[in-house]
């Protein structure tokens, strides 16, 4: 039997140094992973750049000798996805990064930005002796940009991000003048703290936890705790491939697994369900297979393709704070969990805000919380909408000591 | 070769590169993979601006640079633009890893085996709180190729394999992982490593077992020579790539020749033609590296470039423009940077701390004014000696106030080839190194 995955992407940057565009880049590639199966082994055989199929699947084939084990059925299917909204040619994307960035230079002279503004655009493919044929495209528009005040000794004060499919300035704008438009205004800390912030990170070891071999072998904090209650009630965690955010990411996982409509709950209402394995992991720890390879080009796949993310709250992010201010993190780098699951975090510059709106800096201190206690008893909720990020921002409490 | 256009400036970079996996857990072999790529960048520059586009048909690259040169503006007076004219156009060819060097030459049994050996030799299955074994072997070889419009034709190659042995102990269901890494220039210089892969296993068990919370708090603390590494590397060495003050007074100002920046046991260099994990011969832009000293005895004495940056602060170039591959255009970095060692004993240096922590290895760093830097492993000292393990999740200070506060600088300078570093979403293998050192005061949370 064979296989074949591909990718075609392209990536178009232009770049940004101090306030100047400095440089368009286009970087096109294509790359292949050949796969012959016999008796229970797999030949792989990656490719960057062209290569006939005839080619490739011959030197995958001279690869079985490599003996790499594979003894499980394919799988089939047949669907394709089209995530592009808006695919922008060199010029255009040229035209925006000046446009954008004049508006916001004049806006702000007292600033120097960096960055750059970026589109990628991909199609992926899979396709199989069993009659798989599968296809992801996407695109996405992304800019970002790190951001000094000329009177500044740091080499950089903050950043910002946005990504979207289809390009707005006027979303652009916004954030930025969220950003600079607040950065002179100095606040105090608050008295409660509640961090509002984009998630995907701090979720990092609550999937190491919920890694089934982990689980089975004892060695995540969450073996002997299956199924009880470890986190809020509102606290839903689920894999989720189908999420607007979730740029150029495939709805099949490395083994050809599609999840019923592209989601599956893995914490519900604050109880760790189960955890989540490929089928190498299912079959030698006897657990629930998932589905959640990764698409590994070179070699066998391996457990750990997990999109997680968090239920959204019917609420709006003002509604969740109820009147109460946040503190969204600007420049925050060096902590992280240690193997209790207590998180500390550095943070040299941060604005406070009022779920939607800064209004203003505060001065640096060190953020402290527990994995346990942000998604549990200090956990507020995702809200509904997308402020500041224009993403999903989760917000929950912590303790914050001030720097001196 | 190639046909460059007229009035603009060209260069191309040619990338053949080949990387082999070994990746075993529990016993199971994970990963066992060999791959190999090759690719070119090709840049034009009018004066203005920069177009650049990358290719893996090597055969294509004339008709990229004729692409690339159709969206650029010609410049009839482009050899006379201030960044153009400081290019060097060097020819040369340095090959250090052909024939017998050649880590691609070293078969994969070969590399295969001697984890497997490390693994029976180190992996003790009797220790009850043992989950997880794991060992793994890399090795990636380089070679580029480099030309430009201006007579630059380089050919130069790099490699490095690196082993690693880890275990994941787990105490009242807390797991802690911790084991050695390695990573050299030749396949030869991984062997022999047992007995260090062992002593590094007990000390994490040690630690499994008895480390205790940190009471969070401004310590003394002693750093190990991996730890000074990292603190050079992120707390200074960052701050010595020029990139980021081409126009800003401020930081010019703040960061004049001349200027006493630390305490004057510290010397700092980069140095990119040592054969180590920074190596580069010559850099991304064909510029020879020159070996800059960046501290000396506490006092600012050089910067890193690139040629823009080298140009906008009137300084010479210095070799330091890297890219992570040929996907990447060449921005500033560091290359092997270290603080060279000092007079003081280090056994000394604890025993003259009443109260205070030694960190001995940490995960990463990062490095603004206030550096960051979490350890996996400190330990507690009182009364001179060096007493339980402590468990910290990031060690913090204020760069310019740290400098000022080592007060003792020792003679077990190391310098480490385990380095990599990330700037703007560029990776480059990197060294650092450095001896063991005292600062006056870090809070540790």
């Amino acid at each position: 039997m064979k296989e074949k995955f591909g990718s075609v992407n392209t990536v178009s940057t232009v770049k940004i140094e101090e306030n100047q565009i400095v440089a368009f880049q286009k970087n096109a590639s294509r790359t292949y992973s050949f796969r012959v199966y016999k008796d229970g082994f797999v030949g792989i055989h990656y490719q960057v750049g062209e290569m006939s199929d005839e080619a490739g699947y011959k030197r995958a084939e001279e690869n079985l000798a490599l003996k790499r084990p594979y003894p499980y059925p394919l799988a089939t299917g047949n669907r394709k996805r089209d995530k592009c909204e808006h695919i922008y040619t060199d010029k255009e994307l040229l035209d925006i990064a000046k446009e954008a960035l004049a508006h916001i230079c004049e806006k702000y002279p007292q600033f120097t930005l960096s960055g750059s503004f970026s589109q990628t655009t991909d199609t992926q493919s899979r396709t199989n002796d069993n009659g798989m044929d599968f296809e992801n495209k996407d695109s996405s528009v992304h800019v970002s940009f790190s951001y000094k005040h000329k009177d500044s000794k740091n080499i950089t004060d903050g950043y910002f991000d946005i990504g979207q499919r289809e390009f707005s300035f006027e979303k652009l704008y916004d954030m930025a003048d969220n950003y600079l438009g607040s950065f002179e205004t100095q606040v105090a800390l608050p008295e409660e703290a509640i961090l509002q912030t984009q998630y995907y990170g701090l979720l990092g070891m609550v999937k190491g936890c919920l890694d089934a071999e982990s689980l089975s072998l004892g060695t995540s904090l969450f073996t002997g705790k299956m199924g009880q209650k470890l986190f809020s009630e509102d606290f839903t965690l689920i894999d989720d491939c189908s999420d607007e955010e979730c740029w150029h990411s495939v709805f099949w996982d490395g083994e050809g697994y599609v999840k019923e409509n592209d989601r599956r709950i893995f914490i519900d209402k604050g109880v760790p369900l189960l955890g989540y394995s490929d089928r190498r992991i299912a079959e030698k720890y006897n657990v629930p297979y998932t589905g959640n390879a990764w698409n590994n080009y070179t070699d066998i796949p391996s457990n750990g393709k997990v999109n997680l993310l968090i239920k959204r709250s019917p609420k709006t992010t003002k509604e969740l704070l109820d009147g109460k201010l946040s503190i969204v993190l600007d420049n925050a780098s060096g902590g992280g969990f240690n193997e209790k699951g207590d998180y500390v975090m550095p943070v040299h510059h941060a604005f406070l805000c009022d779920g939607e709106k800064f209004l203003g800096s505060l001065p640096p201190f060190t953020l402290s919380t527990n994995m346990f206690d942000m998604f549990g008893k200090d956990f507020i909720g995702v809200g509904s909408d997308q402020p500041v990020f224009n993403d999903k921002s989760v917000l929950m409490k912590v303790k914050i000591t001030p720097n001196e | 070769m190639y046909q460059f256009p007229k009035d603009l400036y060209t260069d191309v970079r040619i990338e053949e590169s080949a990387h082999s996996t070994f990746f075993v857990k529990n016993g199971d072999v994970e990963s066992d993979s060999a791959t190999s790529e090759t690719g070119a960048i090709i840049r034009v520059y009018d004066g203005t601006m920069w177009y650049t586009g990358t290719t893996n048909d090597i055969a294509g690259i004339q008709k990229e640079i004729d692409n690339l040169a159709s969206l650029a503006t010609p410049n009839p007076d482009i050899l006379n633009d201030p960044v153009v004219a400081a290019f060097e156009a060097n020819k040369d060819t340095v090959l250090l890893y052909e024939g017998d060097n050649d880590l691609r030459k070293v078969p994969r049994e070969q590399s295969k085996a001697l984890i497997l050996s490390y693994l029976e030799e180190c992996v003790d299955k009797s220790i009850p709180e043992l989950k997880i074994y794991t060992g793994m072997y890399n090795s990636r070889h380089v070679k580029k190729q480099f030309y430009s419009s201006k007579g630059a034709a380089i050919l130069q190659d790099m490699q490095a394999c690196g082993m690693g042995i880890f275990f994941c102990f787990t105490v009242n269901n807390i797991t802690t992982e911790g084991g050695k890494y390695y990573q050299k220039l030749s396949f030869d210089r991984l062997t022999g490593r047992t007995a260090e892969i062992i002593t590094e296993r007990d000390r994490y068990l040690d630690y499994a077992r008895n480390a205790v919370d940190v009471v969070p708090g401004d310590y003394t603390c002693i750093l190990a020579p991996t730890v000074t590494a990292m603190f050079t590397h992120e707390s200074f060495g960052h701050k010595s790539e020029a990139d980021f003050m081409l126009n800003d007074k401020t930081l010019r100002d703040e960061w004049v020749m001349g200027k006493k920046v630390g305490n004057d046991k510290i010397t700092i260099r980069d140095v990119g033609n040592l054969p180590n994990n920074g190596y580069v011969p010559y850099d991304d832009e064909g510029t020879k590296a020159r070996g800059i000293s960046l501290i000396e005895n506490g006092v600012l004495t050089g910067r890193l470039h690139d040629a823009k940056s080298a140009v906008a602060l009137e300084e010479s170039l210095t070799g330091n423009s890297r890219a992570q591959s040929y996907l990447h255009t060449p921005i500033v970095r560091m290359t092997n940077t270290y603080m060279e060692g000092g007079t003081d004993d280090p056994e000394e240096m604890i025993e003259e701390t009443k109260d205070g922590i030694y960190v001995y290895q940490v995960n990463y760093g990062t490095g603004m004014s206030t550096f960051t830097m979490q350890p996996s492993l400190c330990y507690r000292i009182r009364d001179g000696k060096l007493c339980e393990p402590i468990r910290a999740n990031v060690v913090t200070g204020n760069v310019f106030k740290t400098l000022f506060d080592i007060d003792a600088v020792g003679t077990d300078f190391e310098l480490f080839n385990t380095f990599s570093c990330g700037k703007n979403g560029q990776s480059v293998p990197v060294s650092a190194g450095g001896p063991t050192i005292r600062v006056k005061t870090l809070t540790v949370n």
